[in-house]
């Protein structure tokens, strides 16, 4: 939901970091989004190549989304596993988990630049 | 070309805001209740309801969202609670930064518990922390008795559930212990309140834990806002 919006903040967030560290162009940008946290990746690919298109120092920058999987760590046998729409039971020993290890992710890791 | 490591989480800005809005209601003593659903589930009946019998034992004040229209401000005022309306003119969530404006507007030395009623809307609440301690997911036997399993997130990121308009049970088909069963495989951890808001049946038990989540420690009310307690 929101892929637009979220485009937007990763461009502002984008945008200040290279004018800090004096960037001519913005060559890619690196992200890593959960396959839990009600981001499509197809949808943000989608509005960032719009938003970028019409900025700058973004135009026609590269961009790699990972995508991480829902993961869950079973706290009762310790074994890791993933979560099938949201019901974190442990395939192993059938216990609930609430130790989520990754898939709510909403990251900008890190952007590859070209300077002056 | 340089690579420049940047490692940060997209909606940081509204965290950052949730953040501070928690840690000054907390040291004010007061605790916060992010109240969501989808259109229609009851959400301002209940909270009508609840302040009428708790007004004389906590001071509440709500913080009403909508995207138009201050009628669920005027009802709320009307019950006994000071109230800010905000119109959101077409953002279907509310996010932090509208919940520190709301709050310039409200006297919180007379208060010690502030609750915000969300846009109607089981996607995308959810998503945007607002410095709140404990959120609450309403569900109506009107909806369908399968919400839990098609809207995951709302109910992942939640500690309460309450399942309202059980008067109605008798011309609906619902299955209250399937809603129940399908919330709870999502987050076991959640507390379940059955409530009618038009019967007054299960408000008392809903009443009772809210008022104990208001008055206690603060610490105290975190963990039972998390449903330690």
């Amino acid at each position: 939901m929101h892929e637009l919006a979220i485009a937007q903040s990763i461009v502002d967030i984008v945008e200040e970091r290279a004018t800090a560290c004096n960037a001519a162009h913005v060559s890619s940008v690196h992200l890593k989004i959960g396959e839990a946290s009600g981001i499509v990746a197809d949808s943000l690919i989608f509005s960032l190549e719009m938003l970028t298109s019409l900025d700058s120092i973004l135009a026609g920058a590269q961009l790699r989304i990972d995508v991480a999987p829902h993961r869950a760590r079973c706290r009762s046998c310790n074994k890791e596993f993933h979560i099938i729409n949201f019901v974190a039971q442990c395939p192993t020993c059938q216990e609930w988990s609430d130790e989520i290890i990754s898939g709510v992710e909403l990251q900008i890791l890190e952007m590859e630049i070209e300077t002056l | 070309m340089p690579k420049v490591t940047i490692a940060q989480n997209i909606l940081a800005a509204n965290d950052s805001i949730a953040e501070e809005i928690q840690q000054s209601l907390t040291e004010r003593g007061i605790r916060t209740i992010n109240m969501m659903s989808s259109p229609g589930a009851g959400k301002t009946t209940l909270l009508e309801q609840t302040v009428k019998r708790l007004r004389e034992k906590a001071g509440i004040a709500v913080i009403e969202g909508d995207i138009e229209t201050s009628a669920d401000a005027e009802r709320m005022e009307a019950a006994g609670a000071e109230t800010v309306q905000i119109n959101t003119r077409g953002a279907c969530h509310l996010e932090a930064h509208m919940i520190r404006d709301a709050l310039t507007q409200i006297d919180l030395s007379s208060i010690n518990l502030l609750i915000i009623e969300n846009i109607g809307n089981l996607v995308c609440p959810s998503a945007w922390n607002l410095g709140e301690d404990c959120r609450v997911v309403i569900v109506s036997t009107t909806e369908g008795d399968d919400k839990p399993a098609k809207y995951p997130q709302m109910f992942a990121a939640s500690q309460i559930m309450i399942v309202n308009k059980l008067d109605l049970l008798l011309y609906v088909d619902y299955d209250v212990e399937k809603v129940k069963r399908q919330a709870l495989a999502i987050n076991p951890h959640l507390r379940i309140f059955e409530v009618s808001c038009r019967t007054g049946l299960g408000l008392d038990a809903w009443c009772e834990w809210l008022l104990t989540f208001a008055t206690h420690p603060i610490e105290d009310a975190i963990s039972i806002g998390r449903g330690a307690i």
